[in-house]
């Protein structure tokens, strides 16, 4: 039996990142990644819709059947839901986006890059809602520091208590209408700033700064935005400790006599053939959800689930329908690139900061941007034909504007959990995900009132509103589920301590998401990243104590 | 003589016979079939100052759309080939240039009984017009999808008064 000092179980964000600080210290490393391996270099380019046999919408029905929200540029990187299906009660849809490819969900993640704040971590104490989490700002500072100098963050500091200033690279200009959209929100006192992103603006570390493509969500053809294969994994690769196995499917945990993880089964992809390996410490970093899957999987009850929330308090963040329309000056305009940043004017939440808002608890973010887009999505329902139709979308091309959410909080109910399907299994018969999420009151209320700002900001900034249906999402689209797997300094009610490792079980850590005790307002994944780096020294500290 | 001088002269020509323009072969559509639906796009999106759904060869776009829509979506087959139905019914390949025109008009409306027809046609053909290169960069003139070493940004001292 092959034994290594750590296995790590996916190789996105955080799995990515634990890779390498564990095999920077002399950790012996083994990455599992259930998907296939992908070079950059070779596999990702700018594409043109018209050098696509379908323009980017794949054969007909195949995507919107099987891969759910993904392009014909970007599939391959996505995943196949008729090989990993998830099941949820019919009165409770969730969409659940996933990746199974080396680097997981960064090579085409939107790398918005934010801090949480005390607001977040001790909103509890404030209005009296759920649990606090375990740690404040002043515990995760440090390590928000170490993984945005490493990845690299483009911003501009906006000094706001409740959206703390980091360790910034030079920000990205703002187009005409974002300029446009913060004039309005300095005229109406929305706190605004260029969207933080995890893209260079110059040099990093070897990596080049962005060039502005827009391609992002295909895969980054240069590594100028953050993903494990550009970023944390070659660094990791270096130290020669690391071991990557792609098309490697972990199905469970495996455990010794005496509570302690010894290692885990994977299947392999193609031959489907069970492979056991052993480890000191075992660290799950999939999604938070497959994460929680395995755990309950493992183990009748679920593993490390002596306090039964295991599963429960999913959450992902409210998003929905914005507003969307023109803005008049830019009508006519010449055409500049407008979407090659990708990115957009951020409005940090402003809502239960001083005083309580009369209809709901929490806050959330917007953004706002507008321009020329590769494709002119208001084309299509535009009325006329003929010359003066072409005309028309030519004109309104450059003008086109919305404001969208950019993640409200969504409450932790224990009643929104994930259990183990009685009967449904992926292709590999591991066992699948029945997910039972719903939005609560103070969730639609929220999503009411930014509502209600949004039409207010493309009004301030001049905008004509051309669709205003307001219509909550479904749970699981922002791409933002978390909980599930809940941290806490009470082993009764949290299933991790405030360093992702299990409390049942000592070699046991869960990096990811599922650690989360709220939402926050902020997108999560650099928080994801700097409590992993926190685990991560603690579990150093701890090997080098000898206690694992 | 310039490429948009030609444009010029071409867009004096008759835009939109009776005739098919190309010696494609449809797959999914019938030959009859298909050169009513190329006229019909060439009249949504026609060849004026810029190229059109000619030059974009959108009808050819669609035949092979709907020729690979068996697998996973049949129901856009179906639905195709009811419009095509209703068109051959209304046997718009035999009227005259103004009657076509006349007859696009009327089910523009959402009263009339060609509505469904043409909204379908015209939903797919200023898809595949503004996701081709005649749409694209011809006529919209888009710029992205470049190497910039700098991002532009707003340079209009106007737009920070709002």
């Amino acid at each position: 039996m092959e034994k290594f000092d750590a296995i790590v179980v996916g190789s996105g964000a955080c799995g990515g990142w634990a890779t390498m600080a564990l095999s920077q210290e002399g950790m012996r490393v083994l990455l599992l990644e259930a998907g296939s391996s992908v070079s950059p270099a070779h596999d990702f380019h700018h594409r043109w819709p018209y050098e696509l046999p379908f323009r980017g919408r794949g054969k007909p029905g195949l995507l919107q059947k099987y891969f759910k929200g993904s392009t014909e540029y970007n599939y391959r990187i996505m995943i196949d839901d008729r090989e990993n299906p998830y099941t949820t009660p019919a009165d409770k849809p969730f969409r659940w986006s996933r990746s199974r490819v080396l680097g997981g969900r960064t090579l085409h993640w939107s790398r918005a890059t934010d801090r949480m704040s005390d607001f977040e971590f001790k909103a509890a104490s404030r209005d009296g809602y759920g649990d606090n989490w375990p740690i404040e700002y002043a515990d995760i500072s440090p390590y928000y520091d170490r993984v945005e100098s490493f990845i690299g963050v483009s911003a501009a500091a906006a000094g706001l208590p409740q959206f703390p200033d980091g360790k910034f690279l030079p920000p990205m200009n703002l187009s005409c209408a974002e300029t446009m959209f913060d004039a309005a929100c300095k005229k109406i006192g929305f706190p605004a700033t260029p969207r933080r992103v995890a893209q260079l603006t110059t040099m990093l570390n070897n990596r080049p700064p962005c060039h502005y493509c827009g391609n992002c969500i295909n895969g980054c053809d240069v590594g100028a935005m953050f993903n494990t294969v550009a970023v944390t994994l070659p660094p990791a690769l270096r130290t020669q400790n690391v071991t990557v196995r792609c098309d490697s499917v972990v199905s469970h945990v495996l455990m010794n006599g005496e509570n302690k993880a010894r290692g885990v089964a994977y299947i392999e992809r193609f031959s489907k053939t069970p492979v056991e390996v052993e480890a000191r410490v075992v660290i799950l970093a999939g999604s938070a959800l497959e994460n929680t899957r395995l755990m309950l999987h493992s183990q009748k009850g679920g593993l490390a689930n002596s306090s039964g929330v295991l599963g429960h308090y999913v959450m992902d963040q409210i998003s929905g329908a914005g507003v969307t329309g023109f803005l008049p000056v830019l009508k006519g305009a010449a055409i500049r690139n407008d979407d090659g940043k990708a990115g957009g004017l951020y409005i940090a939440n402003f809502n239960n900061l001083k005083e309580r808002h009369a209809d709901y608890i929490r806050g959330y973010g917007m953004s706002a941007s507008g321009g020329a887009a590769m494709f002119p999505d208001f084309s299509l329902d535009l009325p006329g034909f003929g010359s003066s139709y072409k005309k028309e979308v030519k004109r309104l091309y450059p003008a086109r504007a919305r404001v969208w959410m950019s993640g409200g909080e969504m409450l932790a109910r224990r009643e929104n959990f994930v259990e183990i399907d009685p009967e449904v299994k992926d292709a590999w018969g591991i066992p699948a995900l029945r997910i039972s999420v719903t939005h609560g009151d103070n969730d639609r209320k929220l999503y009411a009132d930014f509502f209600e700002r949004a039409k207010e900001l493309f009004l301030a900034a001049g905008g004509e509103i051309t669709e205003a249906t307001p219509r909550l999402a479904m749970p699981g689209s922002l791409i933002h589920e978390v909980g599930s797997c809940r941290m806490g300094d009470d082993p009764k009610t949290s299933v991790l301590d405030s360093f992702c490792r299990t409390h049942d079980i000592g070699n046991l850590y869960v990096f990811g998401g599922g650690a989360f005790v709220t939402t926050g307002d902020k997108h999560p994944t650099l928080t994801m990243m700097a409590l992993t780096a926190r685990g991560c020294d603690q579990l150093l500290d701890r090997a080098r104590r000898g206690e694992v | 003589m310039t490429r948009r001088d030609l444009m010029t002269v071409a867009s004096l020509l008759p835009a939109w016979g009776a005739t098919a323009q190309t010696s494609y072969q449809p797959a999914f559509l019938s030959a009859a079939e298909f050169g009513v639906l190329e006229t019909f796009t060439e009249i949504l999106i026609p060849s004026d100052e810029t190229p059109g759904a000619r030059e974009a060869r959108v009808a050819q776009y669609i035949d092979f759309v709907l020729n690979n829509a068996g697998e996973y979506a049949s129901e856009v087959q179906r639905d195709w080939r009811k419009a095509l139905d209703w068109l051959m019914a209304a046997n718009f390949g035999s009227l005259s240039a103004a009657e076509k025109l006349a007859l696009v008009e009327q089910m523009a409306s959402p009263k009339h009984g060609g509505f469904a027809t043409f909204r379908l046609i015209k939903q797919m053909t200023v898809f595949a017009f503004y996701t081709s290169k005649a749409g694209l960069i011809d006529n919209l003139e888009y710029k992205g999808n470049a190497y910039l070493t700098e991002f532009p940004g707003c340079a209009h001292p106007e737009h920070r008064k709002v």
